[in-house]
């Protein structure tokens, strides 16, 4: 064995390896910490207009009154638009929610490593990404056109549409996020697959499924597009889902472009209510997910 | 005594040989009484039971050293535990040897009694020794069964004793073989005797050191022999 | 002492294993695989990563069928019945011959709900039949004083070697005949370790267990009987006292003197 030249230590400050590391470490550090900010500055912003500009339509009449009429000299409130987005989301969520658990499930726990269920992942990740107005225009098609009116029930189906992939997405992930050795562990218990699935899968995964639920919800509270060809608008307070029913991205998206000041402050306040929204619905998810932790 | 392992059978396992371990020390006590009470009243029967008793003896040694690999092997004891085993392993040696003087003293005394001892003092001139030598068996045992580090200190500290009585009684023994050489048969038979005695001392000494080791964790043989010959020189 | 008076030829056999042969796929993973596992003793596969000793484990309550490409052909009788080929349902195989695995797997539930869980499965009890029920199972585990006041809680809360003695009262509230643990103390510190240990040997009066496991030691102070595997292969067994001190073949003896290479 040779002895090991002694001017030189690899393990010291001055080796340029080191120092070239360092540099680089520096300089990436640098550009990441420039991107974040450039990206929080948008979103700072965003969040500060809306509130400056919604700050004078903010009042408690925003719940009591409905929407106005052009030119109207009272001022009117977005009650029936926020009850219609209620309606038209709940039951968007009802009608996608168990089909994209069951999808979900499927995927997961029966259809592992079959050819269907590799094809259906593959068609979920693309009905994922596909672009709202699409399904619109699809829900337009294929029922509006069919029973020749715009409806609340057009509008959910199309927002369903939506949450089924979010919904499926999440539940096949968590599911898969569940040990298998717990799976053998109730099998051999002796369980059949379908308890096992329900009795134990679904608890270890609620909390990750119940968030996906609420991200979808949070997802499909905003979407415009796809209420344009298909719930419409209306003035008035309605409860009928056969019939065109107001919603607040509607609103936001008619009034906003209108002349009328009084409508324009009205856009602004269902900006910052669908906001609020989704920001609750968000922390919620968050919550429920780190309590199962 | 000490706190119990989460394994009860392994509890058992190490008391089981502590006991069977206790027993061969009895058997091999009872082998070294036999012996020196046949030599001193000449009782053949009493003689003939050390030579019977050995078979048991040997037994127990085999016996015990297979428990000892077993728990070795399956337990892993350590430490106290560890050092209880090889203690054990080492003691049932110069136990079995303690009994294999004790069947030369009782053969020696059966050829001295059958040939009608030519008479010296005969038993009375080991005496002393015989004592000794059945103290400290005795006391080695005892302190084997208590762990008692102390008491066998006391009884590794006796084994000096039991040489100089040995060499006293050579030095009277040959004084007697100069003046009638008609005595010399019977005398070198003493001096066997009184030597297997020396030896069933030296067994004790071991045992007891091996009680120091277990308890204490101190290796303490060997040491002695220096400081003693130290401050007799 | 019963090890010492046993031995295996004159044992009542729980599991006979006539000519077992496993494949992964293409893979030979059990090679003819003939042994007799003797009632109520405590069985120990042992051998290195990959010798089949959980594949053999995971044939006797047919826990491979759940992975299509998985299949096993020859014999593993019990109670006069070829496992393999039986009409039984094979929940009720399953519930005969109870499985804890490597890691501790407590379900999303409460204590109480995690041993009521595989009860319920199979039998009818009122409420207080099924306390007394999880109570016996939580005290053949060791486990019902450090959990009695709260049952309610999640089975998730519990140490590890909690969670695994869980597990395992879990397995044994359903009243199995054979116990299979597939390396049951791999992830559990020596304290939890000993525990279970113990508790193997108090299982083993009302139960034929059978454990897979890396640690020879663990092998040596748990087992009865000890089975050596390589490649696919039973290379030897025999009484865990015999083949620790002097086993048959040289290939044992040098991985259980680590000698293996």
């Amino acid at each position: 064995m040779s002895a090991v030249p002694a001017m030189f230590n690899p393990i010291s400050e001055s080796n340029p390896i080191y120092r070239a590391r360092r540099r680089k470490n520096r300089v990436l550090m640098g550009v990441s910490l420039a991107m974040l900010i450039y990206g929080l500055v948008w979103l700072v912003w965003i969040l500060v207009t809306l509130l400056w500009e919604s700050a004078g339509a903010l009042s408690p009449t925003l719940f009591t009154l409905m929407t106005p009429p052009p030119g109207a000299k009272e001022s009117g409130g977005l009650a029936n638009p926020i009850w219609g987005s209620l309606l038209i989301v709940s039951s968007a969520t009802a009608i996608g929610t168990p089909i994209g658990i069951l999808a979900g499930t499927y995927l997961a726990e029966f259809g592992r490593g079959s050819w269907l269920a590799s094809a259906t992942r593959f068609l979920n990740d693309m009905l994922l990404s596909t672009p709202s107005i699409i399904i619109g225009l699809f829900i337009y098609t294929v029922y509006v056109a069919q029973v020749r009116h715009y409806s609340g029930w057009a509008g959910s189906f199309a927002l369903a549409l939506i949450v089924i992939p979010v919904v499926v997405r999440t539940t096949d992930d968590m599911l898969k996020l569940v040990p298998n050795s717990v799976r053998e562990a109730a099998i051999a218990l002796g369980c059949p697959k379908w308890k096992m699935v329900t009795m134990v899968c679904y608890r270890a995964a609620r909390a990750g499924i119940m968030t996906g639920v609420l991200l979808a919800v949070a997802r499909i509270s905003g979407e415009t597009a796809p209420l344009v060809f298909t719930a419409l608008n209306n003035q008035f307070f309605s409860n009928n889902m056969n019939a065109p029913m107001a919603n607040l991205p509607q609103v936001i998206f008619q009034f906003a472009m209108s002349p009328f000041e009084d409508w324009q402050r009205l856009a602004w306040g269902a900006s910052a209510l669908i906001t609020a929204a989704v920001l609750l619905l968000n922390i919620v998810a968050r919550y429920i997910l780190s309590r199962s932790k | 005594m000490v706190k119990e392992h989460l394994s009860t059978q392994y509890d058992a396992d190490l008391e089981e040989i502590r006991t069977r371990m206790l027993q061969m020390g009895g058997l091999v006590e009872e082998q070294v009484s036999n012996a020196l009470a046949g030599y001193a009243d000449g009782n053949s029967p009493t003689l003939d039971r050390v030579k019977a008793t050995e078979e048991r003896v040997n037994q127990l040694e085999i016996e015990l050293d297979d428990r000892c690999t077993h728990l070795i092997a399956r337990r892993q004891p350590a430490a106290g535990d560890l050092r209880l085993v090889m203690a054990v392993v080492k003691s049932i040696t110069d136990l079995e040897r303690i009994g294999d003087e004790a069947a030369k003293i009782a053969r020696i005394a059966k050829q001295m009694h059958e040939r009608g001892i030519v008479h010296l003092s005969g038993f009375s001139d080991v005496r002393v020794a015989a004592n000794l030598a059945s103290s400290m068996l005795k006391g080695a045992l005892d302190a084997f069964a208590r762990m008692d580090a102390e008491a066998a200190q006391q009884i590794v500290m006796q084994d000096k004793h039991i040489d100089s009585e040995f060499r006293s009684l050579l030095r009277e023994l040959i004084t007697f073989m100069m003046e009638d050489p008609r005595t010399i048969s019977t005398a070198l038979d003493i001096v066997w005797i009184a030597k297997a005695l020396e030896r069933v001392g030296d067994h004790a000494k071991n045992i007891a050191e091996y009680v120091i080791y277990v308890s204490s964790g101190t290796d303490v043989r060997h040491s002695q022999g220096q400081s003693e010959s130290t401050a007799l020189g | 002492m019963t090890a010492d008076t046993l031995s295996l030829e004159k044992l009542p056999s729980k599991l006979q294993v006539n000519d077992l042969n496993f494949y992964y796929g293409g893979y030979h993973a059990l090679k003819n695989v003939s042994m007799s596992i003797p009632e109520k003793c405590v069985t120990a596969f042992i051998g290195p990563s990959g010798c089949g000793k959980s594949t053999l484990l995971r044939t006797f309550n047919r826990m491979f069928e759940l992975y299509p490409e998985q299949r096993a052909e020859g014999q593993i009788m019990m109670n006069g019945e070829n496992l393999l080929t039986t009409t039984m349902d094979v929940g009720l195989l399953r519930a005969q011959i109870g499985m804890v695995f490597q890691k501790p797997t407590p379900f999303p539930m409460s204590i109480y709900d995690n041993i009521a869980f595989g009860i319920k499965l199979f039998e009818n009890l009122n409420r207080t039949e099924m306390e007394d029920r999880v109570e016996w199972a939580l005290t053949k585990a060791a486990l019902w004083n450090e959990v009695k006041d709260k049952l309610k809680q999640s089975g998730n809360g519990l140490s590890g070697g909690q969670q695994q003695r869980l597990c395992i009262a879990r397995a044994i509230a359903i009243k199995p005949q054979v116990l299979l643990m597939d390396e049951p103390c791999s992830a559990l510190d020596p304290i939890s370790t000993g525990y279970i240990e113990e508790l193997i040997t108090e299982l083993k009066k009302d139960y034929t267990v059978v454990i897979v496991t890396h640690n020879m030691q663990h092998a040596a102070r748990a087992s009865d009987f000890t089975a050596y595997m390589y490649l696919g292969e039973l290379i030897e067994f025999g009484k865990t006292d015999d083949i620790f001190v002097q086993p048959k073949k040289k290939q044992t003896e040098d991985y259980i003197t680590g000698r293996f290479g």
